[in-house]
């Protein structure tokens, strides 16, 4: 096997117009409630101005009139307030992760995971929410732009196409540099392979403190799940250049699946104790599938 | 399972390095192709695992370098050339007897039946198992005995040296040497019985059978088996006699008579061709029956000397009764002592021209017999021919001699009491002495009937008992006549027969001087057997001679004593010649030649007689030896291939 690593100008494009289409009909769920900055199309547990009636309660005085039910008071003489749902605008971040050991498999990882951000963002896009589309690491020079709204979609595309391997920076600093940048709630989405020798634990962590509803994909190509290798091999890890001299057999391929797996599971476990929610996702599969039906049934969109 | 060791130290050592090469390949670094993973943290701790893993794990990654070690091990083995004993061969000790006569020369088996011999006695040699014991004999007529070892290089050596010879069969002598070590009892003293246990032992017999049966041998622990070498049905033209001799009609021609046998079973023609020193002389053309013999004369002017060869135009299985050789030799005139007290018609028949011709004859009187000068010549062989007319020496001399009317000293002679002989009555007229000698009507008045020892051939017989007898004494010959010519009367010699009147007498005496002079046998010397010994005569002054055998070959001959010269070498069939003191001066030669019928039968003989037994013959013993090296080859191309396949899907391993 060489090494597979794509011109990602070869890649397909990013989002295909049919699932456009599809993900024009879902919307970005969150669990916790955030205050947004703006109305935006979403409801919020909030009450405030909106269409749609919530509840009614007594008038105290400083009450704004204007909600005033005028038709309650004639039939009954008593002063109610009529409380509407808030709608209001929703923090989306999504964070890429663009180290060296994304850019492996066909399609690449890293590319995969701008077509899962993109068809994501679209969907915020869609729903007025506020986007921000980020690269571990990469984040620290310029910050991405704030995208909403429709028309925001070339943009984030734009935004999406410019992000390249090679950031390889650790986990756990980009994280807390984040963290320290965006204070607010929202919805994080992290994209990564987690394949962190320092470890994922440390940097999940610091997302915790940040009341976030946290989205932890795991990204893995078939070529990680599935190794198709044989002989004497000498590995070398493309980021640190670290060498691991191997001789393929049927135990060592057992033992390494045995080893993904209680990875895996680590992580799936560590994300499910602290409340965010871990899902790993392969390349071989299709990215509509993702959106459409795995992360429906999480709960992420609906 | 026995082992063959085909390599010699230093391959083995070789050897002995592949699997070391490749054990220290395998330690040393293993090229490893370089891979980019995106991460070796799965891999990293997919190693540490293993690493603390049982030494199976270990074994399993190096299931390749054991498989190229069993691969390398089993060829190796196959090197060893493992191999099963068959059932054929069963003696612990065994014997193996391997003619090489004249008719294993035959050419019917590829490349000769000698070698057929040795290829199947390398092929029981092959067979023998660690412990087993073997002996080599080579026999001819002579047995070359070795000694019994289990060393087979040693064996092998023995019977590749084995060389072919021209020699006839006789199986005896190597049976007894085979019997010398299988039953002790027989050849050892009694002391020894203890010591050496008789051993039963196989006796293999490769031969094409043609000897003479043995019926006085015992095999007893022997066992024989007969594996006959040779093509059943071969058949074979053969000069089975060629002799040379005066034309009887012409006495100053030669006439020279070749006898041609066919040994097949067609009848065959054949152009017999006579050389003369190598050129041409004449070609005759012999039809000779199956089975038959015929002859043929060739008339020869009177040669002085020269080597007459004859030729069977012919390529048949056997090449060396092919050709035939007879040898003229220079003639040299006898030297003849004549001791007599005076007889005038022994005088007068030995002054003949014809006699001065081939002789020299001095006539003495018999008080020299006591003379010291004479009695050394006579010993040392000065004079070929010695006649003793009514006198008698102390001691006979070292030459043929003739008595007439006296006997020879030392008693072997005897003679009965002086009667009246009156006539002879019988003659041998086929002997050369008394060839031509008519004797019908001589009268004879005194005489005594001859006692002659045993041996010897009585010429002629008179009415008193033999009156003329010849016996061989030492390769000499001494002849007697029983009554003497003249007698003394009064102290006047007178005729004591009227022989000396009859052509008869200087006939005989003409006779004698040739036969017993030894001008005849210088003429045509008669042909010797291969292997045979030679005797040499020479004046007695000739300390040495050199013998040159056809080859070239040259082998001086010391005198020992008195003894004529003799020589053994006769391996070569051929022409020998003898020079005696001056250089390059051939002074007399001998032929050698096969003229064996037994040797010239090609025929495959179907069984052996051994004693009471009949040994029948073992028909196409094939090497019983199973090779097993071929397996263990295939077995290592069966672990190369399963190594090819472990390496390329070594994966579901």
């Amino acid at each position: 096997m060489l090494r597979a690593m794509p011109d990602s100008r070869n890649q397909p494009e990013l989002l295909s117009p049919e699932l456009l289409a599809r993900l024009e009909r879902l919307e970005l769920v969150t669990r916790k409630i955030f205050r947004g900055r703006l109305k935006g199309e979403r409801r919020s547990r909030r009450q405030g101005q909106s269409v749609e009636f919530a509840d009614f309660r007594n008038y105290v005085p400083g009450d704004d009139l204007r909600f005033m039910d005028w038709n309650l008071y004639a039939r009954l003489d008593k002063l109610f307030l009529k409380l509407f749902r808030e709608e209001e605008d929703l923090h989306f971040f999504v964070l890429l992760d663009a180290s060296t050991s994304m850019d492996f498999g066909d399609p690449t990882k890293l590319h995969y995971a701008k077509q899962l951000a993109a068809a994501l963002g679209f969907i915020g896009l869609v729903r007025a929410d506020r986007v921000q589309l980020e690269t571990l690491g990469g984040s620290r020079r310029a910050r991405a732009p704030v995208l909403r709204g429709r028309r925001s979609l070339r943009q984030m595309l734009e935004c999406l196409a410019d992000m390249q391997p090679g950031a390889n920076v650790p986990l756990a600093e980009s994280l807390r540099h984040f963290a320290l940048r965006n204070s607010g709630k929202g919805i994080l989405v992290l994209l990564t392979d987690l394949l962190d020798k320092r470890g994922y634990e440390q940097a999940l962590r610091v997302l915790l403190a940040q009341r976030m509803d946290v989205y932890v994909i795991h990204i893995l190509s078939p070529e990680e799940l599935e190794p198709d290798l044989k002989g004497d091999l000498r590995l070398v890890d493309c980021e640190d250049g670290e060498v691991t001299d191997i001789t393929v057999s049927r135990p060592l391929l057992d033992r390494y699946q045995k080893t993904l797996a209680a990875f895996v599971a680590g992580a799936r476990d560590f994300c499910t104790r602290r409340g965010m929610v871990y899902m790993l996702v392969s390349t071989a599969v299709p990215v509509e599938d993702v959106v459409t039906r795995y992360l429906r049934q999480r709960g992420l969109v609906r | 399972m026995s082992f063959l060791n085909t390599l010699a130290w230093w391959q083995w050592v070789l050897l002995s390095a592949v699997p070391v090469a490749i054990v220290l390949l395998y330690f040393l670094k293993l090229k490893r192709q370089p891979l980019t993973v995106p991460s070796t943290y799965l891999w990293s701790r997919t190693i540490e695992d293993l690493h603390v893993n049982s030494i199976w794990q270990r074994l399993r990654r190096n299931l390749l370098l054991f498989l190229q070690l069993l691969l390398v091990l089993l060829l190796l083995l196959a090197l060893l050339r493992p191999g099963c004993r068959g059932t054929q061969l069963t003696g612990q000790r065994l014997i193996i007897l391997i003619d090489n006569s004249a008719s294993m020369s035959a050419t019917d088996e590829q490349p000769s039946r000698l070698e057929q011999a040795k290829r199947r006695a390398l092929a029981l040699v092959d067979q023998m198992r660690s412990g087993d014991a073997a002996m080599i004999i080579a026999f001819a007529d002579t047995a070359q005995t070795q000694s019994f070892t289990e060393n087979r290089r040693m064996l092998r050596r023995q019977i590749e040296a084995i060389a072919p010879t021209s020699r006839s069969t006789d199986i005896g002598e190597a049976l007894r040497a085979a019997a010398g070590l299988a039953n002790p009892g027989l050849t050892r003293l009694e002391a020894d019985q203890a010591v050496d246990e008789s051993l039963p032992a196989t006796l293999y017999i490769l031969s094409d059978g043609g000897f003479p049966a043995v019926p006085d041998f015992a095999l007893e622990n022997l066992t024989p088996v007969f594996l006959p070498v040779g093509q059943a049905a071969t058949g074979n033209l053969a000069i089975v006699a060629f002799a040379t001799d005066r034309n009887p009609a012409q006495p100053d021609r030669l006439q020279a008579f070749v006898s041609v046998a066919n040994f097949g079973s067609e009848p065959a023609t054949v152009i017999v061709e006579l050389r003369l020193d190598g050129q041409s002389l004449d070609l005759v053309e012999l039809s000779v029956a199956a089975g038959g013999e015929s002859g043929w004369h060739f008339d020869l002017p009177d040669l002085d000397a020269g080597v007459l060869q004859v030729v069977l135009e012919r390529d048949d299985a056997l090449a060396l009764d092919n050709m035939a050789y007879a040898v003229i030799n220079r003639p040299r005139r006898a030297r003849v002592l004549v001791v007599t007290a005076g007889n005038e018609a022994l005088r007068m028949a030995l002054n003949t021209p014809q006699v001065q011709q081939v002789a020299e004859v001095t006539c003495v009187e018999p008080p020299i017999l006591t003379d010291a000068m004479h009695l050394r010549q006579a010993a040392a062989g000065a004079f070929d021919l010695i006649v003793y007319d009514r006198c008698q020496p102390a001691e006979l001399p070292v030459a043929n001699t003739l008595f007439l009317g006296s006997l020879p000293p030392g008693g072997a002679w005897q003679a009965g009491p002086v009667g009246d002989v009156r006539a002879i009555i019988d003659m041998d007229r086929v002997h050369p002495l008394t060839q031509l000698v008519d004797m019908t009507h001589v009268k004879i008045a005194e005489g005594r009937p001859l006692q002659p020892p045993a041996g010897s051939t009585v010429l002629c017989d008179s009415v008193l008992g033999p009156a003329l007898a010849i016996a061989p004494r030492d390769g000499l010959e001494d002849a007697v006549l029983g009554f003497p010519l003249v007698v003394a009367e009064n102290g006047e010699t007178v005729p004591n027969t009227t022989w000396h009147l009859r052509p008869s007498f200087p006939v005989f005496l003409y006779n004698a001087v040739r036969y017993l002079g030894g001008s005849h046998s210088a003429l045509v010397t008669a042909s010797a057997a291969p292997g045979s010994s030679v005797t040499l005569r020479f004046p007695a002054q000739i300390e040495s001679v050199t013998v040159r055998d056809p080859h070239g070959a040259v082998k001086p001959l010391q005198r020992t004593g008195q003894s004529p010269f003799t020589y053994a070498d006769t391996h070569v069939l051929g022409v020998y010649e003898v020079d005696a003191g001056a250089p390059q001066t051939v002074v007399q030669r001998f032929a050698v030649n096969l003229f064996d019928p037994r040797e010239s039968n090609l025929q495959l003989r179907s069984s052996l007689e051994i004693g009471h037994e009949t040994v029948p013959a073992q028909p196409a013993l094939q090497p019983a030896r199973r090779e097993l090296w071929r397996w263990f080859v295939l077995a290592a191309l069966i672990v190369l291939l399963l190594e090819w396949y472990i390496y390329n899907r070594r994966v579901y391993l």
